[in-house]
């Protein structure tokens, strides 16, 4: 009886996990037809087809700008999901996502230092172009790194988790007040190129960018999918685990350096986007009733790339002109849509994670 | 070959920059195929600090303990996972789990790199669910069950991760008798497949009717091995737990509640309801002797309380107790 069970369920969930997809499908041609400039979705399937449309300037909306941004999009969504699950896990908090580790801070300030002394000292950047880019994610991405460094180090020393997240917190405290420093001796327009850069963006990506972007958010996402048996036994606390046959310090330093690739991969590239890797895991749990890690993973990939591209729809303003800043949509949209579940479910049972 | 044993094990933990603080020392302990024993000791003495390091969650702080004849220390993770099981007494940490997927975790060690289950898998979770007869709730979640029905999803939990030696560390704590009776019956059963279960309780039905063995933790005392029956008649068990200074009474297992007397009663009848009635008076103060000037009869939901100046029928314990109330105020001096 319990062999049928379990069996009846597996087919349950792969067809739930195709239909999301399809839905992940839609949602990604809605992105990619809608903006400024409307698509026809005919024009659009020409366009994926034979990689070329009737309209030469929407053969460089889609190439240049759209297709990348629609990428990005899927991916910083699966990304920020992905390693906000595995750290509410690990440090059995409902309230810890991808940057509770200091990654976002690391990589502030890396930026500000950047952008403020950098540009200081002789303004060698402009704040425009190509060269700009990739200055900015090397700065992010180093930021992120040393914080990564000291983390994992601390990780290999100290065997209660929740000292690490405190450890994390106080390393955020500590740049952000640095950051402030440096704001407080910079001139203005270095602080709105700074301002700018927290605001987050999927659209700053080229296909330069991507080709490194796309294999570094793969590689974690297909981690954490290895990584899911391990978070199970988790679910049940560290001593169960170790009984379990689990290697508490390898497992835990292996979570932590896939959770600061995605993380410290999407800031470098696309600036902190707060609200998402907090949210989309409990939004998840809650709409799919499960905690188990081998159905999270990909339920939140597909769902957090979907929100995402939605989300980016949202910032995107069809028909409009101007754009909104992505962090302020995430957070704007997806929280009434949270407390709504939570309202509606009249019950916290869920955050026992 | 014994499944567990320990060879001058010294037990404690590390607190900060300190010396580590020696809980027990010189253990010398044995547990066999088709054995239950049972750990017993007041808080404090280092029963789960015991079972943290057998299951390597603690290190030890000298001695060592070997599984099958192999030292701890050398033993893989997967293959001790493979040979232990345990029951601790902290909740899952995740009660969003069901009770299906938790069973499924015992099958870890077993399961393929993604955790998906086999076949075999699958029938064992199927056997533990079964065997601990939680069928009827296992599509809950954890946050739905009782206490009780979780600590019993727990066992099947450690049942299905088919080891050797299976450690329960308070496992009585939140069952009912009914339940208690089912879990003991069950564990005798699953001994008699050649599996060891070392169980650390407070509970004396547990302790006294269930095991093969107790082992004995005392403060700064060598732990001592023995049959239960034995320890009880050589008073080593009333000593480990200090029950006389609660007046428990060996011989009947159950705890006098009170010491004074206000009066002697003679009691005379049915031998249950003598029991029962007996009960009642000890807890009102009242002292039950072979030959009283108060008597009471038992019968089946009949009492028949008799003195010198009256004679009385009564038809529960609870009118009876407030007679004999009466009768012995009224015999007591009022300035009493």
């Amino acid at each position: 009886m319990i062999q049928q069970q379990l069996e009846e369920s597996q087919k349950k969930w792969t067809s739930r996990l195709i239909f999301l997809a399809i839905c992940l499908i839609v949602c990604f041609i809605a992105n990619v037809s809608l903006g400024s400039v409307a698509i026809p979705i005919k024009s659009l399937l020409t366009y994926l087809i034979s990689g070329t449309s009737e309209n030469d300037t929407w053969n460089i909306i889609l190439t240049n700008f759209r297709f990348p941004k629609a990428i990005t999009a899927i991916l910083v969504g699966s990304a920020l999901g992905v390693s906000g699950l595995q750290m509410q896990t690990l440090f059995r908090n409902p309230l810890a996502g991808p940057y509770v580790l200091g990654i976002s801070s690391g990589a502030g300030l890396g930026v500000a230092i950047a952008i403020f002394l950098g540009l200081h000292f002789g303004g060698f950047m402009e704040l425009t172009g190509i060269g700009r880019s990739w200055f900015l994610v090397c700065a992010a991405g180093a930021g992120a790194l040393l914080v990564l460094l000291i983390i994992s180090f601390a990780a290999s020393r100290i065997r209660d988790s929740v000292t690490l997240l405190i450890i994390g917190l106080m390393f955020g405290a500590a740049s952000g007040a640095f950051v402030s420093i440096l704001q407080f001796f910079s001139q203005a327009e270095n602080i709105k190129a700074y301002v700018i850069w927290s605001f987050g963006s999927l659209g700053s990506l080229s296909w330069d960018e991507l080709t490194v972007f796309i294999p570094l958010i793969v590689i974690g996402l297909a981690t954490s999918m290895l990584l899911s048996k391990n978070l199970n036994a988790l679910l049940m606390g560290e001593n169960y685990a170790i009984s379990l046959g689990l290697n508490l310090k390898k497992t835990r330093l292996l979570i932590i350096l896939n959770t600061a690739l995605l993380a410290g991969t999407v800031t470098a590239f696309c600036g902190p986007i707060a609200f998402f890797g907090v949210a989309l895991p409990h939004l998840t749990r809650m709409l799919f009733n499960t905690s188990n890690h081998l159905l999270l993973n990909p339920l939140i990939i597909i769902f957090g790339a979907s929100l995402m591209l939605i989300f980016d729809l949202i910032a995107q303003l069809p028909g409009m002109d101007i754009t909104l800043p992505l962090n302020a949509v995430t957070a704007l949209f997806g929280a009434p849509f949270v407390i709504i579940i939570l309202l509606r479910r009249k019950s916290l049972n869920y955050t026992h994670s | 070959m014994s499944l567990l044993e320990t060879k001058s094990l010294a037990i404690g933990y590390h607190s900060g920059q300190n010396e580590p603080k020696v809980l027990q020392k010189d253990i010398n302990l044995s547990l066999q195929p088709g054995e239950i024993v049972s750990l017993m000791g007041q808080n404090g003495v280092g029963k789960t600090t015991f079972i943290k390091t057998i299951t390597r969650l603690l290190p030890s702080l000298g001695g060592e303990v070997r599984l099958d004849g192999k030292n701890l220390i050398a033993i893989s993770d997967k293959d001790l996972a493979k040979k232990v099981s345990v029951v601790l007494t902290e909740k899952p940490f995740s009660l969003n789990i069901s009770v299906i997927e938790l069973i499924a975790l015992g099958r870890h060690p077993y399961s393929n790199w993604l955790g998906v289950l086999s076949a075999k898998d699958k029938e064992m979770i199927e056997w533990a669910i079964n065997e601990t007869h939680i069928n009827y709730i296992a599509n809950k979640k954890l946050f739905e069950l009782s206490d009780g029905q979780l600590q019993k999803v727990m066992i099947a939990r450690a049942l299905a991760q088919e080891t050797d030696i299976i450690i329960l560390d308070e496992p009585a704590a939140h069952l009912d008798l009914y339940n208690k009776i089912e879990v003991m019956l069950l564990l005798r059963a699953i001994v008699k497949t050649g599996k060891g279960i070392l169980i650390s309780t407070h509970d004396m039905q547990v302790s006294t009717q269930l095991s093969d063995k107790l082992w004995l933790f005392n403060f700064n005392e060598p732990v001592i091995e023995g049959n239960p029956e034995d320890l009880i008649l050589s008073g080593q068990l009333e000593k480990t737990l200090y029950l006389q200074d609660y007046g428990y009474d060996m011989i009947h297992g159950s705890v006098r509640l009170s010491q004074n007397c206000i009066a002697e009663i003679e009691l005379q009848g049915e031998k249950e309801v003598v029991f029962w009635t007996e009960q009642a008076l000890s807890r009102n103060d009242f002292k039950s002797v072979s030959e009283s000037d108060i008597k009471i009869s038992c019968k089946h939901l009949l009492w028949v309380l008799k003195t010198h100046e009256l004679e009385k029928e009564c038809t529960s314990i609870a009118q009876l107790i407030s007679e004999v109330q009466t009768i012995t105020n009224k015999n007591q001096s009022p300035n009493d």
